[in-house]
């Protein structure tokens, strides 16, 4: 991991004030430390993000970017499967609006056109530190309903493998990691490594108090973090 | 700040009481009481400008005065006289016991005054327990600073567990109920607000004292977190270490900005912290005393394989459910093992898990099937259910169950449901040492534990 490009990037949002870093800016940390995320630009405006379009390729996720928004889907900020120009700017159209609506106090700094990953099993990989015991691991069956599903387990870091294996087979969603209902066997190890990854940003960028990658895709071979949030201290 | 050992806190050569008195109903003359009848074989020193002597001993105006020096002194004293008072102790005691409140739990005033007990810990090198705790009860040595008298709490005898706990009056009430079990301690101590002396301390010296088999832990909150988890994992990986963390509520905030946050809360981390130091944790009063008399009689389980005894089906099946529910594993004798344990039994016994000797039951068949049973090598556990009823279990039962499960080297756990009558036969089982529990849900808590400690649980 490029430690150092990290911390520069988390200097300069306490610089601005942020508490929390936007979904690109999280993502930017995690593509620094080899975590797999789907290539991505923040578009400010329609003609700029028809333009990223065509250098990323269809289909494509089209994402509200807010320090505001937790969760954007509530609000209509996510379109999924945008398959051409014409569908951009039809979607780019209706998220304005919506957003605007639903979440008018917002602070919009642009919208995110993104590759769109492949379906995969959901997984939620998050950190919180812990006043007293340091960076608190969580590894949990992903998506919208995490928190009312709490099918979670937490290790305190700095991790060792067998503890993020332990972490995962504890909670009940493992099975649909491991062939569940005639689902395919996914790349538990891939998923290994990824909470020893967030293990050792949050050893190493002491200016993080939260890290979150929800969901992480996991595939048969390796995994995707389609969306993170950042918190800083 | 020094790291000198906690050590000559527990065996004494010699104690100073300061602020000792005769008058009844001080602190300090219940703590001179105990140090001088406990059998405590130390020197004590009264410490008072106001005496010149207390229970016949010559006292002394300021531990400065002492020639040699003592130990350590026990600060019975309002907190306002006694930074003063720590002061003149310098070069004369390693440490100190401040039994006395008044500090960082009372306010403003008392914080301050507690900063300045710090700055002396770190001018002067003494160390530091309390303010605000009862200090230690050591059964080895006899030292004896818990300044409730012996007729209110009692005393437990000499034994292999010892506890730690932050908070005064839960120390003292496991004690006391502990006293009654017949479960004996080694070296309790009650720490308070821990401005010098911490968990993490008191566990360091734990892992390598020789009279400690088992550690018990009363958690409200820890500081430094990351030297706990260090102190715990390394007692943990020598001798069973089990915890009771209080104060759990507070879950992640709702506000949270992230998934995570909002669903982590302080108390996950101290979980996680148990886990990763190999701490068993115990929820609620109940466990941990049940752990208490598991662990502090001082056999291991090698598994989670129980056998239940007993000569009232009822119980033993509830028993049974309740062994289910944790985990443990009931499993049947085998054909051989059946065989065995029929021998000599009229044919209508119920020879399974749980075994029924009935109301035909006798001492010699209990005894028997216990000693058939728990020396087989698919059993690691067993608890015997004595219910009282049959006229042929008489009081020789404990000892003869003591004496036929002694060579065998693995727990047996008597589980005694019963009115006043069962209750004073309880009392021949903790005769006999048996961890004894009042309701089976309890026998099987303290049996799930010694099993949770038996496979080192990893990951």
């Amino acid at each position: 991991m490029d430690a150092q490009a990290i911390d520069r990037l988390v200097i300069e949002a306490q610089s601005l004030g942020r508490k929390t870093l936007p979904e690109p800016d999280a993502k930017e940390i995690l593509r620094l430390s080899g975590v797999p995320v789907p290539r991505s630009h923040v578009a400010k405006d329609l003609s700029g993000a028809v333009e990223i379009a065509a250098k990323i390729g269809y289909p494509l996720v089209l994402k509200v970017v807010s320090p505001d928004i937790l969760h954007k889907s509530d609000v209509g900020g996510v379109a999924l499967g945008i398959r051409n120009a014409k569908e951009l700017e039809e979607k780019w159209a209706e998220m304005v609006l919506t957003v605007a609506d639903e979440s008018a106090t917002s602070m919009i700094e642009g919208f995110l056109v993104e590759e769109m990953a492949p379906k995969g099993a959901e997984v939620i990989i998050g950190a919180v530190r812990d006043e007293q015991f340091g960076p608190l691991i969580m590894f949990g069956t992903g998506g919208v309903a995490v928190e009312l599903m709490k099918d979670v387990s937490f290790r305190l870091g700095p991790l060792s493998k067998k503890e993020a294996i332990g972490m995962m087979t504890e909670v009940k969603g493992f099975a649909l990691l491991t062939g569940y209902r005639g689902e395919t066997f996914k790349d538990i190890e891939a998923v290994a490594e990824i909470i020893l990854m967030v293990s050792q940003i949050m050893e190493e960028v002491v200016a993080l108090k939260e890290l979150e990658i929800n969901p992480l895709l996991v595939y048969e071979r390796g995994v995707m973090a389609v969306d993170a949030r950042a918190v800083l201290k | 700040m020094s790291k000198k050992n906690i050590e000559f806190f527990f065996e004494p050569g010699s104690v100073a009481v300061v602020g000792a008195s005769e008058a009844p109903g001080k602190l300090s003359a219940v703590i001179m009481e105990s140090l001088l009848s406990s059998g405590f074989e130390g020197k004590v020193i009264p410490v008072n400008p106001k005496y010149s002597s207390v229970k016949g001993l010559k006292c002394f105006p300021s531990v400065s005065e002492i020639e040699n020096g003592v130990d350590i002194a026990v600060y019975a004293l309002p907190a306002s006289l006694t930074l003063r008072a720590l002061r003149d102790a310098e070069n004369k005691v390693k440490g100190a016991i401040i039994v006395s409140g008044g500090f960082g739990e009372a306010g403003d005033e008392g914080k301050a005054l507690e900063r300045g007990i710090k700055d002396i810990v770190k001018e002067t090198g003494i160390r530091v327990i309390g303010p605000n705790c009862m200090g230690i009860f050591d059964a080895v040595s006899g030292l004896d600073t818990f300044f409730i008298p012996r007729t209110r709490i009692a005393r437990p005898q000499r034994g292999s567990l010892s506890i730690i706990s932050q908070s005064g009056s839960f120390a003292i009430t496991a004690m006391d109920e502990l006293a009654s079990a017949g479960v004996g301690v080694a070296r309790v101590v009650s720490y308070g607000n821990k401005t010098d002396v911490s968990e993490a301390d008191c566990l360091r010296f734990l892992s390598e004292d020789k009279h400690t088999k088992a550690v018990a832990v009363y958690i409200e909150a820890i500081e430094d977190g990351r030297s706990f988890v260090e102190a715990a994992a390394t007692c943990a990986s020598k001798k069973p270490v089990f915890a009771i963390k209080v104060g759990r509520r507070g879950a992640g905030s709702a506000a949270a900005l992230s998934h995570t946050g909002a669903i982590a809360g302080n108390y996950e981390a101290y979980r996680a912290a148990f886990r990763k130091s190999g701490v068993m944790e115990l929820d609620g009063y109940e466990e941990f005393i049940a752990a208490c008399k598991a662990l502090g009689s001082g056999s291991e389980a090698k598994g989670p394989r129980v056998v239940i005894i007993t000569d009232g089906g009822g119980m033993g099946v509830s028993i049974a459910d309740a062994c289910a529910e944790a985990g443990l594993e009931v499993p049947p004798l085998s054909e051989d093992l059946k065989e065995r344990v029929r021998e000599g039994l009229p044919s209508y016994f119920s020879i399974n898990n749980p075994i029924d000797l009935t109301g035909s039951v006798t001492d010699e068949t209990y005894a028997d099937a216990l000693d058939k049973t728990l020396s087989d090598d698919s059993f690691d556990i067993a608890i015997v259910a004595a219910l009282w009823g049959p006229p042929g279990l008489t009081d020789e039962l404990p000892a003869l169950l003591s004496e036929r499960a002694q060579g065998i080297k693995k727990p047996v756990l008597v589980c005694s449901p019963g009115g006043a009558f069962t209750r004073s036969k309880a009392e021949l089982f903790m005769k006999c040492g048996f961890p004894v529990f009042q309701t089976p849900e309890a026998a099987v808590k303290a049996a799930s534990i010694l099993a949770r400690r038996a496979p080192r649980r990893k990951g």
